[in-house]
């Protein structure tokens, strides 16, 4: 995510690329060549000399921590957008948080779905009440990425499906429905290393429940998918990463896809919402102003990740 | 109208692989049977019948298998080929099972040197030792231009060969004029025509005239439809700077959108697109082919 960002920010009005942090000798001798006019340094501590507005981390989750912890303690730069999830567990991700109101500056992690015109649109629908008062959801988090082979240990380092694909799925119930208290979990394994593939957890809220299931083992599912079923006194809202439908009762359904949604963007690279979140970062680092979702908002994410654990070993 | 009538009519491969920009549902729903080779080839060879010209698509070990199925189908079968490089879905997903980039590389250093193809090994030595990144780039497409050769045989015609939209819009994004020509001259000195797929066509033609490298050189791949999907920044922004340049040599791909649009209305809209040299589109089923290709001939061929 790293690269796809850096491309994208050079190619923003206002963002000049100062420096890439790659620990890798040999990753950082190719990327001297790619990164003409950036600094290419071995250590997040050498970004103190440089003067900097704005950090991205996009290193892996354990990382992110430590890396944050340093950019606000050395003082090298209040502005920080940090790839999903903030931290590897609740009790980091607080002492972050911790760090970012007394620090100040802009911070935002990146739950890049809320950029998606889909998400966008179901949000507008249910804040206009177009399925009266919600009542239940059901949402899924699928890819196929370890359908085939089964070698989802090396899916370790990505933290677990729930860290990996599940927190997009929690995000965006937060932002749709606000705070959730998880009722039952389970947690499954298709190989015997213990490795998190398939977590199935209900969550309640006042007059609301819900139910999420994550897997990194579905097959067909070429491309990481997310998605929710939302049940309201006057009928049925239904969206992914493709599309939203709105089903009313007496109604003849209606749906929009992305081309009906305005997806276009100045530049596109990857998906239409990586350029859109970053905008939306930088925009407001200029600013000073609070970007979505901030550092407190994604602790909430990972709060609710750490309680899926734990009810799944109460329920073992 | 279009000032030049006749235009390169190519069959995609999307279908093939599963992919629906529409929505994933809808490539779920429509079924595994274009997965399978033998029919894909099937499914070439009627929209070839049917006045394709050529076939656009990932180089993939699926695709490799279509060109083998095509060329021992004992049909006469001529088709130019105008392959996208490199297959990133295919490169991100191993990347995710060989645990990130290190792991990548190891295979693909593994795949060269069994290859034995001996410029694409000298080419990776090169690389390896001076971390060049142009080396690494022709070690990797002298490896892809030989599987492909030797998966098409004789009677496919290679015409160009297309950079990956990721790779051509992240090295837009770096600025890196150097890569560009570089990648130019090689696919010339190869006797193919270079392409580049974009989905920043305006962003492209803009760095391209800044650079001073002529479009005339080049093919673009960009999305060009009707519904203004993946037309970045806009589909009125696109078609102003499509009928401003010169010389091009510009593919449209998405032409249908995804599905999103009927095809007849779409093909209206790409037949008033001025500069617009050829298109590419998925088929799935041999009516959905047969009807495709006539509609595209009566509409934009002769």
């Amino acid at each position: 995510m790293g690269l796809v960002h850096s491309c994208i920010l050079n190619v923003l009005p206002n963002v000049k690329l100062a420096a890439v942090c790659e620990k890798s000798g040999m990753t950082r001798r190719f990327l001297r060549k790619l990164f003409k006019n950036a600094r290419m340094i071995d250590d997040a501590e050498k970004l103190s000399s440089l003067d900097l507005d704005a950090v991205y981390v996009t290193t892996p989750i354990p990382s992110h921590f430590a890396i944050a912890k340093l950019l606000y303690s050395e003082g090298i730069v209040q502005n920080i957008f940090v790839e999903k999830t903030l931290a590897s567990s609740y009790e980091q991700a607080k002492e972050i948080c911790m760090f970012a109101r007394r620090f100040g500056g802009t911070n935002m992690v990146g739950y890049v779905r809320r950029f998606y015109v889909t998400f966008n649109k179901a949000k507008a629908l249910l804040e206009a009440d177009a399925i009266g008062e919600v009542r239940a959801f059901k949402t899924y988090g699928y890819s196929a990425d370890f359908a085939e082979s089964g070698e989802t240990r090396v899916g370790g380092s990505r933290g677990g499906v729930l860290m990996d694909l599940g927190c997009h799925a929690i995000d965006l119930a937060l932002w749709f429905f606000g705070d959730l208290d998880v009722e039952t979990a389970k947690i499954n394994s298709v190989s015997d290393g213990g490795s998190e593939d398939f977590v199935h957890f209900e969550v309640k809220a006042k007059d609301l429940e819900g139910e999420f299931d994550v897997s990194w083992c579905k097959p067909n599912y070429r491309m990481p998918e997310v998605g929710f079923a939302i049940s309201g006194s006057k009928g049925v809202l239904e969206v992914n990463d493709d599309f939203v439908q709105l089903k009313l009762r007496d109604a003849k359904p209606l749906r929009w896809y992305r081309h009906d949604l305005n997806d276009n963007v100045d530049f596109w690279l990857g998906e239409p919402e990586y350029f859109r979140e970053d905008q939306h970062f930088v925009n407001l680092s200029l600013n000073n102003g609070e970007a979505e979702p901030n550092f407190e908002c994604a602790a909430k994410t990972d709060e609710i990740i750490a309680k899926v654990k734990s009810k799944a070993e109460e329920n073992e | 109208m279009s000032d030049v009538k006749e235009k390169v009519l190519l069959v995609g491969d999307n279908p093939f692989h599963g992919i629906s920009h529409l929505s994933q549902e809808r490539s779920r729903t429509r079924g595994d049977d274009s997965t399978l080779a033998e029919q894909a080839a099937n499914l070439v060879m009627i929209s070839h019948e049917n006045g394709a010209d050529g076939f656009m698509f990932s180089v993939s070990d699926l695709t490799l298998s279509i060109l083998r199925k095509i060329k021992g189908s004992g049909r006469n079968v001529s088709l130019d080929l105008y392959p996208i490089v490199p297959y990133m879905y295919e490169y991100v997903r191993l990347a995710n099972l060989l645990g990130g980039i290190p792991g990548l590389a190891r295979k693909f250093a593994r795949e060269l040197v069994t290859s034995r193809n001996l410029k694409a090994i000298v080419y990776g030595l090169d690389a390896a030792a001076r971390a060049d990144v142009t080396s690494l780039t022709k070690a990797y497409l002298t490896y892809e231009i030989s599987r492909i050769k030797s998966s098409a045989g004789k009677q496919a015609n290679l015409c160009s060969m297309l950079l990956h939209q990721s790779i051509t819009d992240m090295t837009l994004a770096l600025d890196m004029d150097w890569f560009f020509e570089a990648y130019i001259d090689f696919m010339s000195n190869q006797g193919m025509t270079p392409g580049f797929n974009t989905g920043n066509f305006v962003y492209l033609v803009d760095k391209f005239e800044a650079w001073g490298l002529g479009l005339d050189r080049i093919i673009i791949a960009a999305p060009f439809n009707k519904a203004g999907f993946q037309m970045n920044p806009s589909r009125m922004e696109c078609e102003k700077i499509l009928s401003g340049i010169k010389n091009p040599m510009v593919i449209a791909i998405s032409i249908f959108a995804a599905g999103y649009l009927n095809p007849s209305e779409a093909i209206d809209y790409i037949a008033t697109l001025p500069n617009v040299k050829g298109v590419a589109v998925g088929v799935s089923r041999e009516n959905h082919a047969r009807d495709t290709f006539k509609l595209l001939k009566e509409k934009l061929g002769d």
